[in-house]
C-alpha cells in the first residue's frame, strides 16, 4: 500500500518544481500565440533541391512589401522538404496578394518545383474572438464541473471536494500550458481542445477516487481520515494505472505516427495531451487525495 | 431484460451488423445509410478552402440584405464553376460571410487564392442583346422588387432604372421589340425575357415567373449587381487534397494500431472481460461513425481525436468495471453475483466521469469555433455511447457468457489462480 498522505511533501515539492520549470520556460521562451489567435499568415510549399532561406525571405518581403520570415522543414517519413513562409503583423493577407506572391515565387525559383501545399491566413480581430471564446469555454467548463462535484459529493463534504478538485484541475491545465511554452508550441486551437479534454479527464480521475472515498466512508468512521483516503486511493490504483497506460499509449501511438509523417496539427495536439493525461493521473492521487485529508483534519481541529 | 446463456450470440451478431453497416453503408432501395466512405470530411482532411469575407473599404457593417445579395453572387459563381458541395454562412453580427468548399483531388490547375479573390469581386450585371453586346449595366439599376401582377395574379419582377439606365434601356428595348434581352451576372445568364414593346418610363416588368421563389431569386440577383462594395478575404486557409488525404491515412493507421494495442492489453489483463470490452468498443466506434455519416456532420482532424478520446473513456469504463468484478471475485463471491455487484458499484464512477465530459463537450459546442465543433460532437456522442455500449450492452454480454458452464472459471476473469481459491 502506498502511503499517499504521508508522502505528500514529496509530491507537493515535485509539483512546485514543475510549476517553477514552467514559469522559467515562459520567461525564456515567451508565450507564443499562434497566428490563429494573433493574426498573420503561414504559407507552405513543397519543393525539391536547395533554396536559400534568406533569399526567399527577401523575395517575399519585396513582393508583399511586408516582413516575411522563412523556414524549411523536412518530413521524416517521406523525406520531402517544405518551405514555410511566416507573415506576422497586424493584418491578414488578401487572397489576391497571396496569389501575387505565389506567382512571384514560382517565377523567381523555377527550378525548385514549388508546389502549394497549405496556407492559413487570419485576421487579428477574428483570431482574438476565437481566443476569447476558447477562454470562456475553459472557464465555464471548470465552473460547471466544480458545481457538479459539489452537488454529487455532498456526503464527503462537497465544498472541500469541489475546491480541491479545482486545485487539481488548475494544476493540470497549467501543466498543459507549460508544455506548450516549454516545447515552444504556438498556442492554437488545439490548446483549447487539449485543455478542455484534460479538464474532463482530470476530473474523471478525481471523481473515481472520490467515489471510492464516498463508498468507503461508512466503514472508516472510527479510523483517521488519512487511512480512509490512503486505502481508497490504493483500491482504485490498479484502475488508475491501467486506464492511464491504455490512454497514454494510445495517444503516444498517434503522436509517433504524426511525428513520422510530420503532421503538425496532430503533433501539437498529441504531445500536450499525453503530458496532460499523466498530470491528471498524478494530481488526483498525489495532490487531491492528500489535500482533501489536510482539509478534513483542519475541520476536525476546528470543531474539536 | 432477463439474460439467458445464448443472449451473447445475438448481441455479438448485432454488434457485427452495426459495424458492417457503419463501414460499408447500406444501399437497398428505400433504406439508404451512408457508410464510412460517405463521411463528410473537413478541409483539413480532404483538402479545400475556407474563407471569411468582409466588405472592402466600407466604414460600416454591411446590412443583412447586402450580405444576402453578396451570398447570392457567390452561390451563382460557385454554381458556374460546378462547386456544389459548399457551405456558405452569413455572420450578421460581424458582417462577414464564411465559405467552405472542398478541393477535389485531381484538380491540379486549381488556383485557390485566385478563386478566393475572384469570388469576392463585385458582380458585374449586364443587359445584353442576342449578339452579346452590352446595352445597360447593373449599376444603372436603381432597384428590383417582386410584385404580384394585378391582372394575372402571378408574381413579376419590377426593375427601376436611374436616369442613365432609363435612357439606355429605352434605346435598347426600342431596337429589340419581339427579341430577347438577356441579363448576365458576370458571364452567367440569369434571365432572358422577350421585349414586348419599347420601355421609356424607366420601369420594366419581367413576367412569366414560375413561382414567387423564382421571382425572388431573380430579383435578388439583379439587386446584387448594384452592391456598393466588393468583398475581400483576409482570413482564409487552404489545404491541398494530397496533404489532407495523407493526414487521414496516418490518423486511420494510428487509430488501428492504438485499437490493437488496447485490445491486446485488455485481453491480456482482463481475459474474458477484456474480450467483452473490445466488442463494446467496436460498437461504440461504429455508432459514432454512423452518427457522423448519417446526418452528414463534418469530421475534422480534432474530431478524430475526439473519437480516440472517447474510446479511451470507453476503455476506462471497462477497466473500472473489470477491476470491481475482480475485487468481488477475490472476496469469494460467485461469478454471477460478482458481475452484478461489480457493474452496480462501478456505475456511479462511470456515470459521473462521462457526464462531466459531456458538460465539457456541450460548452465547447456553444463556444467552440470551426474544427473544434467536430471534436465536441464526437466526444459527446462517444460519452453518451459509453453508457449504452460500455455499461449496458457489455453487461448483457458478460452476464450471458457467465451462464455458460465452460466460462464459469474465475481465472477467465483475470483473477490469478492463487487468488481464485
Amino acid at each position: 500500500m502506498i502511503k499517499f498522505y504521508e508522502k505528500r511533501k514529496i509530491f507537493f515539492a515535485i509539483s512546485i518544481a514543475i510549476m517553477i520549470v514552467g514559469l522559467v520556460s515562459i520567461f525564456v521562451n515567451g508565450i507564443n500565440l499562434s497566428i490563429q489567435f494573433k493574426g498573420g499568415a503561414i504559407i507552405k510549399y513543397s519543393f525539391t533541391g536547395d533554396l536559400d532561406i534568406a533569399q526567399v525571405a527577401d523575395t517575399a518581403t519585396k513582393a508583399l512589401n511586408r516582413n516575411t520570415e522563412v523556414q524549411i522543414t523536412e518530413d521524416l517519413a517521406t523525406k520531402s522538404k517544405k518551405l514555410v513562409l511566416n507573415l506576422s503583423g497586424n493584418s491578414g493577407l488578401e487572397a489576391g496578394e497571396q496569389d501575387k506572391l505565389d506567382g512571384v515565387l514560382k517565377s523567381e525559383y523555377p527550378d525548385a518545383n514549388l508546389e502549394f501545399s497549405e496556407s492559413n491566413v487570419v485576421q487579428p480581430f477574428i483570431g482574438r474572438r476565437f481566443l476569447q471564446n476558447g477562454m470562456i469555454a475553459i472557464a465555464l467548463a471548470s465552473i460547471f464541473i466544480i458545481l457538479y462535484v459539489w452537488v454529487r459529493f455532498k456526503r464527503i463534504s462537497g465544498l472541500s471536494a469541489g475546491v480541491i478538485a479545482l486545485i487539481a484541475l488548475v494544476h493540470d491545465v497549467l501543466v498543459v500550458f507549460f508544455t506548450f511554452t516549454f516545447f515552444k508550441i504556438p498556442i492554437n486551437d488545439s490548446f483549447i481542445a487539449v485543455t478542455l479534454t484534460i479538464i474532463g479527464y482530470s476530473i474523471n480521475d478525481t471523481i473515481v477516487v472520490y467515489d471510492r472515498i464516498r463508498e468507503n466512508k461508512p466503514m472508516f468512521n472510527k479510523k483517521p481520515v488519512e487511512e480512509l483516503v490512503n486505502s481508497s486511493l490504493n483500491q482504485s490504483l490498479r484502475r488508475t494505472i491501467n486506464t492511464s497506460i491504455t490512454t497514454v499509449v494510445s495517444v503516444l501511438i498517434v503522436y509517433v505516427f504524426a511525428y513520422m509523417y510530420n503532421i503538425e496539427s496532430i503533433k501539437t495536439f498529441a504531445l500536450p495531451m499525453m503530458i496532460g493525461l499523466l498530470s491528471g493521473c498524478y494530481s488526483t492521487n498525489c495532490l487531491a487525495g492528500p489535500l482533501w485529508v489536510m482539509w478534513q483534519k483542519k475541520k476536525l481541529l476546528r470543531t474539536a | 431484460m432477463r439474460t439467458n446463456k445464448h443472449m451473447y450470440i445475438i448481441v455479438v451478431l448485432l454488434i457485427v451488423c452495426v459495424a458492417l453497416v457503419a463501414y460499408f453503408g447500406v444501399n437497398a432501395g428505400v433504406i439508404q445509410i451512408n457508410g464510412m466512405n460517405d463521411i463528410r470530411f473537413g478541409i483539413d482532411i480532404k483538402g479545400g478552402v475556407e474563407a471569411t469575407y468582409e466588405a472592402k473599404d466600407l466604414d460600416r457593417i454591411p446590412t443583412e440584405t447586402e450580405l444576402e445579395s453578396a451570398r447570392i453572387i457567390m452561390e451563382t459563381r460557385l454554381d458556374s464553376q460546378n462547386i456544389l458541395d459548399r457551405e456558405i454562412t452569413i455572420d450578421k453580427t460581424n458582417g462577414q460571410i464564411l465559405i467552405r468548399f472542398p478541393w477535389k483531388s485531381g484538380e491540379t490547375d486549381f488556383n485557390p487564392q485566385k478563386a478566393i479573390a475572384e469570388l469576392g469581386e463585385t458582380a458585374r450585371l449586364t443587359f445584353r442583346d442576342p449578339d452579346g453586346n452590352i446595352l445597360v449595366e447593373g449599376k444603372d439599376v436603381k432597384e428590383s422588387i417582386v410584385q404580384i401582377d394585378n391582372k394575372t395574379g402571378k408574381p413579376v419582377v419590377t426593375l427601376k432604372f436611374d436616369s442613365v439606365g432609363t435612357k439606355q434601356f429605352a434605346d435598347a428595348t426600342a431596337k429589340l421589340v419581339n427579341q430577347r434581352i438577356s441579363i448576365f451576372m458576370d458571364e452567367t445568364m440569369i434571365s432572358s425575357p422577350v421585349v414586348n414593346e419599347a420601355i421609356t418610363g424607366g420601369e420594366a416588368i419581367i413576367s412569366n415567373m414560375g413561382s414567387i421563389e423564382e421571382a425572388k431569386a431573380l430579383s435578388e440577383k439583379i439587386n446584387s449587381g448594384a452592391l456598393p462594395f466588393s468583398l475581400v478575404s483576409k482570413n482564409h486557409s487552404t489545404i491541398t487534397p494530397t496533404l489532407g488525404i495523407g493526414a487521414l491515412d496516418v490518423m486511420v493507421k494510428a487509430c488501428l494500431v492504438a485499437f490493437a494495442f488496447v485490445g491486446i492489453f485488455m485481453l491480456f489483463y482482463y481475459r474474458l472481460l477484456g474480450a467483452v470490452a473490445c466488442f463494446a468498443l467496436v460498437l461504440q466506434v461504429s455508432v459514432q461513425l454512423l452518427a457522423l455519416s448519417i446526418p452528414q456532420i463534418t469530421l475534422t482532424l480534432p474530431g478524430i481525436a475526439g473519437i480516440i478520446l472517447s474510446m479511451g473513456m470507453g476503455v476506462d469504463a471497462n477497466v473500472i468495471i473489470s477491476e470491481r468484478i475482480k475485487e468481488e471475485l477475490k472476496d469469494g463471491k460467485s461469478i454471477g453475483s460478482s458481475i452484478d455487484s461489480g457493474y452496480n458499484k462501478a456505475f456511479s464512477a462511470v456515470f459521473d466521469g462521462n457526464l462531466t465530459s459531456i458538460i465539457v463537450a456541450i460548452i465547447l459546442m456553444i463556444f467552440g469555433t470551426g474544427s473544434m465543433l467536430s471534436f465536441a460532437y464526437t466526444l459527446m456522442v462517444g460519452c453518451i455511447l459509453n453508457f449504452v455500449s460500455g455499461v449496458a450492452i457489455s453487461r448483457i454480454i458478460t452476464k450471458s457468457l457467465s451462464m455458460n458452464k465452460p466460462l464459469r472459471n474465475k481465472s477467465l476473469y483475470g483473477v490469478k489462480f492463487k487468488e481464485a481459491i
